[in-house]
C-alpha cells in the first residue's frame, strides 16, 4: 500500500511539476501565439489627403465605397471554394474565372480577407449580409475610392495612384506599406505620397478554431488616420484656359503649311509637290509666379483623364487608349513642363546676353555694338582650316523679302535681342569662350540659372537637361548618339550652337520659366513647387467639391512665401531617387547678379521683342514679337519677352518647335510665362501666341470659359482625353512674322 | 437492541435495512462515513459544474441553445450521482458483493449491446441510447468487474492469489476489457486493468503474475489495434501523443486538440485569465473540452492556482481512498479500496496528463469534473464502495 502512495504521490508531482512549467516557464510564449491565433486583424484604409486647387476646388477627392471581401479560410476546400464562388458569381456579376484568378491575384495576402470587388451597391452589400448563412465568410467591408471631379483638368500634375511595381516593393515595404495598397504613381499623388497616405488603422477580430469572427477586440484594434489634405498653387481658371489656348493652338498649327519638301540641291521635290503640314503634336505652358515659386498653371499636351485609372478598364483597353510608344511626339503620360527634353532656339539668347555681360566680355556692355551682316565668319579659325573644310561661317536665318540672310547691321545686345540676330550671339559665343582661354564660362554662366540640374520642383520624373561641354560629348559619343569625332573635344562651332540655343542644349519649360524669373525677381533662382501648403486631414468643405481653405490648418511647416524662402514641404517623396528628400538635401536657392547694367540691356532688348522697335538696316526689321502684341494691353500688364525656334530633325522648317518664355515686369503680378509647342513652326507663330493669350487673362482682359466639373468618362471613348478648344480663339490672332526668330 | 437505539438518532436513513447482520462489534457505519473525502468531492463537483458551464455556454448559443442545458444536466447528474453513493453506501459493499456476478452479467450483456446499438461519438460506439439518457456500459463495467474479481479473490481465503485464481480473475477481466477494446474504449480498458493491477498487487500477487498483466495489456492493444479497424482512431492519439507537433494531415485533429489544451493551460499562467474570460475556452478551439479537457479550462481560467487547487483536492481524495483502503475490515475491502484507489489514480492522472500533453488523448473522463452522466454515476458507485468500506472499516 505504501508502494502505491508513492506512486500516487510521484505522478502527482509529476503533474504539478509540468503544469508549472507551462504556465510559468511557457505562457509568455503561448500567450503570444494565442494573441496570433485567435485573432484576426483587417487593415483599415485611411481616407487618403486630398487635393486642392488654390482657391480650393477639390481636384482629387474620395468616394466611400464598400468592397465585398471573403474570408480565405472559407476558401481552402476546393468544393466549397467552387459552390461559393458559384454562387457569388450571379450577385456580383463576376465569372468563375475572374474569382478564381482573384485568388491567384499576388497582391493580397494570404492572412488577409480576399477582396473581391469593390464599390459594389448598397443594396448587394445588404444582400449578401442578410444571406451569409449561403454566402459564408463573406465580409462587406468599407473603403475609399480617388475621384478626380475635373477628369483631364491639370492631370499632369494631380496624378494618380496605382499598384506598386515589383521594383518598388521592398521601398515601400521598408515604410510600412501593404504590397496590394494602391500608392501614387503619378504627379502630386506620387511626390506627396507620404503625406497623402494617412495612416492605416487596424480592426482586430476575434475569431474561434473555425476562422468565425465571434467579436470585436476593440481595444487591440487603431483607427485609421486620413492624410494630410494638400493645396496647390495652380489655379483651376488659369490652368483650364492655359490647356485650352495650347491645344487650340496646337490644332490651329496642325492646319498650316510648314514648307514644301525639297531635294538635295535645295529645288522642290516633283515627287512630294504638296507642301508639308505642321505635326503640331504636343506641347508645354508654364505659368510660374516668380516672386514665390508657385507653380499657377502647367500644361501639358497631350492631355489625359486621370479617371481611366479608377475606371476599373482591362489592360487591354488600358493599352488601346495609352498605346505603347517609341514616339515622343505621341507619349501622353509625360509631363512634358517638366520632363520635356528640348531644345530651346534663340529663347537661351537672354542667358547668353547675361554671360557677357555679367563676366565684362562686352566692351563697354550695353553700349557695345556688332556689325551684323547676315553671316558671321569665326574669328578664332584661321583661314586655311576654313579651306581644308572647317565650318566657319555662320549665318543668319533668311529674310523672306530679301531670301537672303537677314542683315540687321549694328546692334547691341538689346537691339540684338529684340530682332534675334543670330551673328551678335555668334561672335558674343566664340569671344566668351577664346578670349578667356577655352573655359567653360558660359556653361557657368547657365548653370547659374539653374539649367543643367533639377528645378526640384515637387513633381516625379524631373528631367535636369543637358549644357553642352566636353564631358557630355564625351558621354553622347559613347553612348553612340554623335559620332565618335565629335566626341573628341568641345569645339568653337559647338559653342557657336549653344550661344543661340541649338545644339546639345537642352532644358524643361520649367527650367526656362525660372531661369527668365530670375530676370523679373532680382536674380532669384527659384525652387519652383505646385504645392503651396500641407493641411491638416478632414479641410470642411465650404460647398460641395470646394474646400474651405479659411478653415484649414497647416500641417506642415513652416511654410514661408517671403523673399527669401521659399516653400518648405518635408519629406518630400520621389521615388525618382527612390527616397525621401529632406529639404536639407535640396540645394539653397540660387542668387544670380542682377546689377542693373546687366540686367536692365537685357530686360530693355527683351521689352523690345514685345514692343518694338526693331531696327533699320537695309530696310525696317521689325521686333519679333512686334506685330503680334501690337494689341497687347501693355500698361495693364507689361511683360518682356523672347521667342525662339528650335531646329528640328533635319532642319526641315516643318520640324520647328516654336517657343517663347517671358516675365511681367510688374511686380504686383509677378507671372512668368514658358510656351513650347512641338513641331509648331517659329516662336513668334505658335508659343508666343499661347502666352499672349495667358498674360491677357492673368490681366483679367480675357473672358475665361468657366471652370466645370467633368462630364461623366466616356468609357467607350478609345482617346486619353476629349478635345478641349477655346470658345473664343480670338487671342491666338494675329500671327505674322518675317522669318525664323 | 443497543444498535437500533444509536441508529434512530440518526433519523432519515432506514436504520434497519442498514444493520441488518451486523455485529455489535462494528459502530454505527453511519458515524464513520469519511466526511473528508465527501467534501473534496463536492469542491470537486462544484467546480467541475462551474468548468461545464463555461466550456459549453458559448457553444450553446452559438447553436442557439439555452447556455445552461449542459450545466443543468450536469447538476442533474451530480444529484443522481449523489443518491447513487448514498444507495451504495446503504447497500453496503458486503451486499453488493453478493450480486456481483449478477451485476457482471448485466454489464456483459450491455457491452455485448453497444456495438449493435449504440449511438456513434467521436469514431466510436460508447454507449446506448435510452431516448433522455443514453447509458455508457463502460462506466458500470469498471466498478462491478473490479467487485466482482474482488470477491473471486477474496473468497479464495488465502494471503497469496494462486496461479488458478489468478488466471480466472484475469478471464473476468478479459472479457469485459475485450469488449471495451472493439467498443474502442481504450480509456476504460485501462482504467480496468489499471484497477485489476492493484487488485493483483494488493492480493499479493507474485510479480510474474503482474509482469503478464504488463505483457498481457500491451500484447491485446498491440492485436485489438492491428484487428479491429476502428482503433485506428485510437491509434492515431498515440501516434500524436509521440509526435505532437506533427503535421500529418492525418493527426491534425488530435494533435490541434492537444496543442490548444496545453497552450489554454499555459496561457493561465500564476493566476488564470479569470473565469469565463478564456480565450481559447471560448473561442471552442478544444472539442469535447467539457468532457475529454475540463483540466484545460481550469488551467486557462484560474491558473496554476485553480490547478493545483484540484491536484490537491484529487490528493485528497486519493489519500483518504488510500487510507480506507488500507483501513478495510476483510480482505475484500482492502482488495476492492485498492482496486478504487488505482482506478482513481489512473483516470485522474490520465486525464489531466492529456490536457497537459503528458500522456496520450484516451477519452477518460476527469472524475467529478467532466460533464456526463455515466461517468459521474460510475464514479459514484466507486466512491459509494470507498465510503462503505470505511463506514464498515475495522475500528
Amino acid at each position: 500500500m505504501i508502494v502505491l502512495g508513492v506512486v500516487a504521490a510521484v505522478m502527482f508531482s509529476g503533474l504539478s511539476t509540468r503544469m508549472w512549467y507551462m504556465q510559468a516557464v511557457q505562457a509568455d510564449d503561448n500567450l503570444a501565439i494565442v494573441e496570433a491565433v485567435q485573432t484576426r486583424s483587417i487593415r483599415v484604409m485611411p481616407e487618403r489627403g486630398r487635393i486642392f486647387d488654390a482657391k480650393g476646388r477639390i481636384l482629387a477627392d474620395n468616394k466611400r465605397v464598400l468592397v465585398v471581401a471573403i474570408d480565405r479560410n472559407y476558401l481552402r476546400n476546393e468544393d466549397d471554394r467552387t459552390e461559393l464562388f458559384r454562387r457569388l458569381s450571379g450577385p456580383l456579376q463576376m465569372t468563375m474565372d475572374q474569382l478564381e484568378a482573384r485568388l491567384d491575384d499576388e497582391r493580397y495576402g494570404p492572412l488577409e480577407f480576399l477582396p473581391l470587388k469593390d464599390g459594389v451597391s448598397e443594396e448587394l452589400a445588404l444582400y449578401l449580409e442578410e444571406r451569409w448563412e449561403d454566402y459564408p465568410g463573406i465580409v462587406v467591408q468599407e473603403s475609399w475610392r480617388r475621384v478626380y471631379p475635373y477628369g483631364a483638368l491639370a492631370s499632369h500634375v494631380v496624378g494618380y495612384l496605382g499598384a506598386i511595381l515589383k521594383e518598388n516593393l521592398a521601398f515601400y515595404r521598408a515604410l510600412g506599406y501593404e504590397p496590394n495598397e494602391r500608392v501614387g504613381s503619378y504627379g502630386v499623388e506620387q511626390f506627396y505620397q507620404t503625406e497623402l497616405r494617412g495612416q492605416p488603422g487596424v480592426r482586430v477580430f476575434r475569431v474561434n478554431a473555425q476562422g468565425r469572427v465571434v467579436g470585436e477586440a476593440k481595444e487591440a484594434g487603431s483607427d485609421a488616420q486620413p492624410g494630410n489634405d494638400i493645396q496647390l498653387s495652380i489655379d483651376l481658371d488659369i490652368q483650364l484656359f492655359a490647356e485650352q489656348a495650347l491645344e487650340t493652338q496646337l490644332m490651329l498649327r496642325r492646319r498650316v503649311e510648314g514648307g514644301i519638301q525639297r531635294l538635295p540641291d535645295g529645288t522642290p521635290d516633283p515627287a512630294n509637290p504638296d507642301p508639308v503640314l505642321f505635326k503640331a503634336p504636343a506641347g508645354s505652358v508654364v505659368v510660374l509666379n516668380h516672386d514665390t515659386g508657385q507653380v499657377i498653371a502647367m500644361a501639358s499636351y497631350p492631355r489625359f483623364d486621370l479617371r481611366w485609372f479608377t475606371s476599373g478598364i482591362s489592360s487591354k483597353k488600358f493599352a488601346e487608349i495609352f498605346p505603347p510608344t517609341d514616339d515622343p511626339d505621341l507619349s501622353v503620360l509625360v509631363n512634358r513642363a517638366v520632363s520635356g527634353r528640348y531644345n530651346l532656339g534663340s529663347s537661351f539668347k537672354p542667358l547668353v546676353a547675361y554671360a557677357a555681360l555679367n563676366t565684362g566680355q562686352l566692351a563697354g556692355g550695353a553700349d557695345y555694338e556688332f556689325l551684323d551682316r547676315g553671316t558671321y565668319k569665326l574669328e578664332s579659325i584661321p583661314n586655311y582650316r576654313c579651306r581644308e573644310g572647317v565650318k566657319c561661317v555662320f549665318r543668319n536665318s533668311l529674310c523672306p523679302a530679301t531670301a537672303t540672310p537677314c542683315r540687321y547691321g549694328t546692334v547691341n545686345v538689346e537691339s540684338a535681342l529684340a530682332v534675334s540676330s543670330d551673328t551678335f550671339f555668334y561672335k558674343i559665343g566664340e569671344q566668351i569662350l577664346t578670349e578667356r582661354g577655352y573655359q567653360p564660362i558660359l556653361e557657368q554662366e547657365v548653370r547659374a540659372f539653374g539649367l543643367g540640374s533639377p528645378t526640384f520642383i515637387d513633381l516625379p520624373n524631373e528631367y535636369a537637361g543637358t549644357i553642352p561641354n566636353k564631358a557630355l560629348k564625351r558621354r553622347l559619343a559613347d553612348l553612340g548618339v554623335i559620332a565618335e569625332d565629335a566626341g573628341r573635344a568641345y569645339y568653337v562651332g559647338d559653342q557657336i550652337l549653344f550661344s543661340i540655343g541649338q545644339g546639345l542644349l537642352s532644358a524643361t519649360p520649367m527650367q526656362m520659366a525660372v531661369a527668365y524669373g530670375a530676370f523679373a525677381n532680382g536674380g532669384r533662382v527659384l525652387m519652383p513647387s505646385v504645392a503651396t501648403v500641407v493641411l491638416t486631414p478632414n479641410t470642411p468643405d465650404v460647398e460641395p467639391g470646394v474646400a474651405d481653405l479659411d478653415e484649414a490648418e497647416i500641417a506642415v511647416g513652416p511654410v514661408v512665401t517671403n523673399e527669401d524662402d521659399r516653400i518648405r514641404l518635408e519629406p518630400r517623396f520621389d521615388l525618382l531617387q527612390g527616397e525621401l528628400l529632406r529639404f536639407s538635401d535640396l540645394p539653397p536657392t540660387n542668387l544670380v547678379n542682377m546689377e542693373p547694367t546687366v540686367r536692365d540691356p537685357i530686360v530693355r532688348g527683351l521689352q523690345r521683342v514685345i514692343n518694338g522697335p526693331g531696327v533699320d538696316y537695309d530696310y525696317y526689321h521689325k521686333a519679333t514679337g512686334e506685330i503680334l502684341f501690337r494689341s497687347y494691353p501693355y500698361e495693364k500688364l507689361p511683360i518682356a519677352g523672347k521667342t525662339g525656334t528650335a531646329q528640328g530633325f533635319g532642319n526641315l522648317p516643318w520640324n520647328d518647335s516654336s517657343v517663347f518664355g517671358a516675365f511681367s515686369l510688374d511686380p504686383e503680378q509677378p507671372y512668368t510665362v514658358f510656351a513650347y509647342l512641338e513641331k509648331s513652326g517659329y516662336g513668334s507663330q505658335a508659343a508666343a501666341p499661347v502666352a499672349k493669350c495667358i498674360y491677357l487673362a492673368l490681366a483679367r482682359e480675357y473672358r475665361l470659359d468657366p471652370v466645370t466639373v467633368a462630364e461623366p468618362l466616356n468609357l467607350a471613348s478609345t482617346t486619353p482625353a476629349p478635345p478641349l478648344t477655346m470658345r473664343n480663339p480670338l487671342c491666338l490672332a494675329g500671327v505674322r512674322t518675317e522669318g525664323r526668330d | 437492541m443497543a444498535v437500533v437505539d444509536r441508529s434512530s438518532r440518526v433519523g432519515g436513513l432506514s436504520v434497519k435495512r442498514l444493520t441488518r447482520g451486523w455485529s455489535s462489534a462494528y459502530s454505527d457505519p453511519i458515524r464513520n462515513i469519511d466526511w473528508i473525502l465527501i467534501s473534496a468531492m463536492s469542491a470537486l463537483a462544484v467546480i467541475g459544474v462551474f468548468t461545464v458551464y463555461s466550456a459549453t455556454h458559448l457553444r450553446l448559443i452559438d447553436q442557439g441553445f439555452d447556455p445552461f442545458t449542459y450545466t443543468q444536466r450536469q447538476v442533474i447528474f451530480l444529484i443522481i450521482a449523489a443518491g447513487a453513493i448514498s444507495l451504495v453506501m446503504w447497500l453496503g459493499h458486503d451486499w453488493l458483493r453478493a450480486q456481483a456476478a449478477l451485476a457482471y452479467g448485466v454489464v456483459i450483456l450491455g457491452l455485448v449491446l453497444v456495438p449493435v446499438f449504440g449511438a456513434v461519438t467521436g469514431g466510436a460506439r460508447l454507449a446506448i441510447d435510452f431516448g433522455p439518457v443514453s447509458l455508457q456500459p463502460a462506466e458500470f463495467a469498471k466498478p462491478v468487474v473490479i467487485l466482482l474479481v474482488a470477491a473471486y479473490v477474496a473468497d479464495a481465503a488465502q494471503d497469496e492469489v494462486d496461479w488458478h485464481h489468478f488466471v480466472m480473475s484475469l478471464i473476468g477481466v478479459i472479457v469485459p476489457v475485450m469488449f471495451l477494446l472493439i467498443q474502442p474504449d481504450l480509456g476504460s480498458a485501462s482504467v480496468v486493468i489499471a484497477g485489476f493491477t492493484g487488485l493483483m498487487y494488493a492480493a499479493n500477487a507474485r510479480r510474474r503474475y503482474l509482469l503478464l498483466i504488463a505483457a498481457m495489456t500491451a500484447g491485446s492493444i498491440t492485436v485489438s489495434i492491428a484487428a479491429v479497424p476502428r482503433l485506428g482512431y485510437q491509434l492515431r492519439r498515440f501516434d500524436a501523443w509521440l509526435n505532437q507537433n506533427s503535421f500529418d494531415p492525418d493527426l491534425q485533429q488530435v494533435v490541434l486538440q492537444v496543442r490548444f489544451a496545453k497552450r489554454a493551460v499555459s496561457t493561465g499562467g500564476f493566476s488564470g485569465q479569470g473565469y469565463l474570460d478564456g480565450p481559447l475556452t471560448n473561442g471552442k478551439y478544444i472539442p469535447v473540452q467539457f468532457t475529454d479537457f475540463p483540466f484545460s479550462a481550469i488551467g486557462e481560467q484560474f491558473g496554476m492556482i485553480g490547478g493545483l487547487v484540484v491536484l490537491s483536492l484529487f490528493g485528497v481524495v486519493l489519500w483518504r481512498i488510500w487510507a480506507i483502503a488500507r483501513a478495510g475490515r476483510d480482505r475484500f475491502s482492502r482488495l476492492l479500496g485498492t482496486a478504487i484507489f488505482c482506478m482513481m489514480l489512473w483516470q485522474t492522472f490520465q486525464n489531466i496528463g492529456m490536457a497537459l500533453g503528458v500522456t496520450p488523448v484516451s477519452g477518460i473522463p476527469l472524475p467529478f469534473i467532466s460533464y456526463g452522466g455515466s461517468h459521474l454515476l460510475g464514479s459514484a458507485i466507486l466512491m459509494g464502495l470507498v465510503q462503505s468500506i470505511a463506514m464498515r472499516r475495522r475500528l
